[in-house]
């Protein structure tokens, strides 16, 4: 019963998403055709709806959906309901908890209306640039990402009714990305979410309050730290795929390995440079378990001199964050907008045959959210698993663990890939890391070793104690 | 001096911990594989939405112990002692006789009883008055314990329900004279001859034997007429008056 009604509402979501992908393509065809008709210029269009589409409309409502996310899926991770007691004074909607979603509504109101404070002697310009320079960066890093693959303006439906009857040319490419094309790729992402360094500083430093302060120290020496194993992480990938470009990643991994059994995902070239890209980001989001800069309930952090929607700017920013994450590790390492199947089986060109190029492009689009969410999904899950690191614990990883691996990491894959092009080899070796790790995970020996064994329980009696 | 130093932090770092342990990856997959399961079990399992959330069926999958609190209650145990009860008599009539061991006995001092006397029945008395303030009760029983007339019961299953005002929470007879009636072979005012009730018209009222030790229960309505009077309704005025006089 249960989950018949989970099951349906997860079809229902793919079904939304399909649907918002499928706008998403027909507002930028049209509004590309609409300024190819006014300045012979289509990608003005195209860029502006898409960073509507994608950036306003797509990572924002995923990002607010996640303030509601992280409480309710938390709640079922450890065994309790979560929010499920605000209501909409609706009729019909009266006594229906509505899985929850008039919390995250009420939570704006409450943003929205909360007064806004600023201290006695904080520094006014300053104070009002910090949560700017947060929310802007984390913003703009979905520019470099690629939702959906490229489709003809000519195929997609009513842009090419709208493009006849304007007598305009709609052979021009349309994808969903605000910026396609755009050399620094992943570059510009390591420089915007360099740039978020100075809302975490400034915030804390502008707020005049000593304990936002050190918490604005701990946040910027935490970011500057990962920001190095952030950058070299990803080395091995621009190396393999000899771009920097997202969508060129996203199509190179479309080739297959070892007669088209394996995709040349990312996962499986650079399974190490995967583990340290996704720590290094965890830490630069400042999310647990890195979260010594500011622990929400217990650590008093950068931002505890603002409220109503200032606060609400650095929240969402860390959402958002997480949104442009799962973006970014699904082109990198997960094969993008493609589907989960080996090359070999030949699934998307079936599909296109199919169901046509549009039908699998909105697939594809749908695929990629569905990776994006599942891996907001999983950042939430490791929040809710793991403690909290003791803060030269940070320290001593970013800098004598990760970055010390990373680069070791470059240099195994230049020799790999000097040894192999094919990417075969390096595939070889990132299947044997893998699998050394599922091996050890499972073969893991359930009992501690006596050397931690609590003390008060060796109190128990008996040889076998408990 | 310095590689003693150096052998001391190493020690601190590894915390004895193992290679695997301290190769950390391993242990952060077998914890979000826990947290995971936990995750999808409570995501499609069923829900057993019985109250009794302590002895709820995991069987379904779920594994939340949260109860909905003002939709879903949790049956109170057996035994339970809930917000007090005067007990009414097959007529509707308090059992009570206003012997004052309840208020006597009461260690919150919460029991104020005003005795008065029937006109037709001049042997037990029975309270005009009898208020019991919730507030003060600390809901030991004891009052229970003390009745002679098994009148005064904490069987409701019920807490003392919020209120608007301290007043509010000072029970007056008419919310405490409630729930099912009590009648034992043994009540005088059934037995004695001269009653407004012989005995000969009550034992087939109730239809149980004489001196039967069996629960009492009701099988015809009740009669009315001379001998089953409505119970009487004085104001207090007037009783004080009879008192006085």
């Amino acid at each position: 019963m249960r989950a018949a009604l989970m099951t349906g509402l997860i079809l229902g979501l793919c079904g939304l998403i399909a649907g918002a992908v499928s706008l998403f393509y027909i507002a930028a065809g049209a509004l590309g055709v609409l300024t190819q008709a006014a300045f012979g210029k289509p990608y003005i269009g195209v860029g502006i709806a898409n960073t509507v589409t994608l950036i306003l409309v797509l990572v924002m409502v995923v990002a607010s959906l996640l303030t509601l996310a992280e409480r309710k899926w938390s709640a079922l991770m450890q065994d309790r309901i979560g929010p499920n007691r605000a209501r909409i004074a609706l009729p019909g909607l009266r006594n229906q908890s509505l899985l929850g979603i008039p919390h995250f509504l009420a939570d704006g109101i409450k943003m929205l209306t909360k007064e806004d404070f600023v201290p006695a002697h904080a520094s006014g310009f300053l104070y009002t640039l910090a949560p700017m320079l947060a929310f802007g960066t984390a913003f703009v890093l979905f520019a470099v990402v690629p939702v959906a693959p490229v489709v003809p303006a000519a195929e997609i439906p009513i842009v090419g009714g709208l493009a006849s009857s304007l007598g305009v040319d709609a052979s021009f490419p349309v994808s969903l990305q605000v910026a396609p094309g755009f050399d620094p790729g992943i570059l510009f992402v390591f420089a915007f979410s360099g740039i978020a360094v100075f809302g975490t500083a400034l915030a804390g430093w502008a707020s005049n309050n000593r304990l936002a302060l050190l918490g604005g120290l701990r946040g910027s020496s935490q970011m500057v730290a990962y920001e190095i194993a952030l950058g070299m992480s990803l080395v091995g990938l621009m190396m393999i795929f000899q771009t920097l470009q997202l969508e060129v990643m996203t199509e190179g991994q479309t080739q297959g390995l070892f007669g088209g059994v394996l995709p040349a995902w990312g996962i499986f070239l650079q399974p190490l440079g995967f583990i340290l890209f996704f720590t290094a980001s965890f830490a630069e989001l400042k999310r647990a378990p890195f979260d010594a800069p500011e622990g929400e309930s217990e650590i008093v952090g950068y931002f505890v001199e603002y409220s109503g929607m200032r606060f609400g700017l650095f929240m969402i920013s860390e959402f958002m964050g997480t949104v442009v994450l799962a973006g970014v590790v699904t082109a990198l390492f997960l094969g993008g907008y493609h589907l989960p199947f080996p090359p070999a089986w030949g699934v998307e060109a079936w599909l296109g045959s199919a169901i046509g190029s549009f039908g699998l492009a909105v697939v594809m689009g749908m695929v990629f959210v569905l990776k994006v969410i599942l891996l907001c999904w999983l950042q939430l899950a490791i929040r809710w698993t793991l403690p909290r690191f003791r803060f030269d614990k940070i320290q001593t990883l970013g800098w004598k663990i990760l970055l010390p691996i990373a680069l070791a990491n470059i240099a195994v894959t230049a020799v790999l890939l000097l040894a192999d092009p094919s990417l075969e080899l390096l595939a070889i070796v990132g299947l044997a890391e893998i699998l050394f790790l599922v091996g050890l995970t499972a073969l893991y020996p359930k009992k501690h070793p006596s050397s931690i064994v609590v003390p008060g329980r060796m109190m128990a009696g008996g040889s076998g104690g408990h | 001096m310095a590689s003693t130093k150096d052998k001391k932090r190493i020690t601190e770092e590894t915390a004895g911990l193992s290679w695997y342990q301290r190769l950390f990856v391993p242990e952060v997959i077998r914890g979000l594989a826990v947290t995971g399961r936990h995750f999808l079990r409570n995501l499609f399992g069923g829900r057993d939405p019985s109250p009794d959330f302590t002895y709820r069926k995991g069987s379904l999958g779920n594994q939340v112990a949260t109860l909905q609190y003002p939709e879903e209650k949790a049956p109170y145990p057996v035994g339970y002692r809930g917000t007090h009860r005067l007990v009414p008599r097959e007529d509707g009539k308090p059992r009570c006789v206003a012997c004052y061991m309840c208020a006597t006995v009461c260690p919150a001092q919460c029991i104020y009883i005003e005795a008065g006397e029937y006109s037709d029945d001049p042997i037990e008395k029975y309270p005009t008055v009898f208020v019991i303030d919730q507030l003060r009760c600390v809901v030991c029983g004891l009052c229970v314990e003390a009745c002679p007339k098994d009148a005064i019961r904490m069987d409701t299953y019920q807490h003392t329900p919020p209120e608007y005002t301290r007043e509010g929470f000072v029970y007056p007879i008419e919310r405490l004279l409630k729930g099912p009636a009590v009648s034992h072979p043994s009540d005088p005012w059934l037995k004695r001859k001269d009653s407004a009730q012989p005995a000969d018209q009550h034992f087939p009222l109730h239809g149980v034997a004489k001196h039967s030790t069996e629960p009492v229960e009701r099988k015809e309505p009740l009669p009315q007429g001379k001998n089953h009077p409505e119970p009487p309704v004085f104001t207090e005025a007037e009783v004080r008056k009879a008192n006085a006089g």
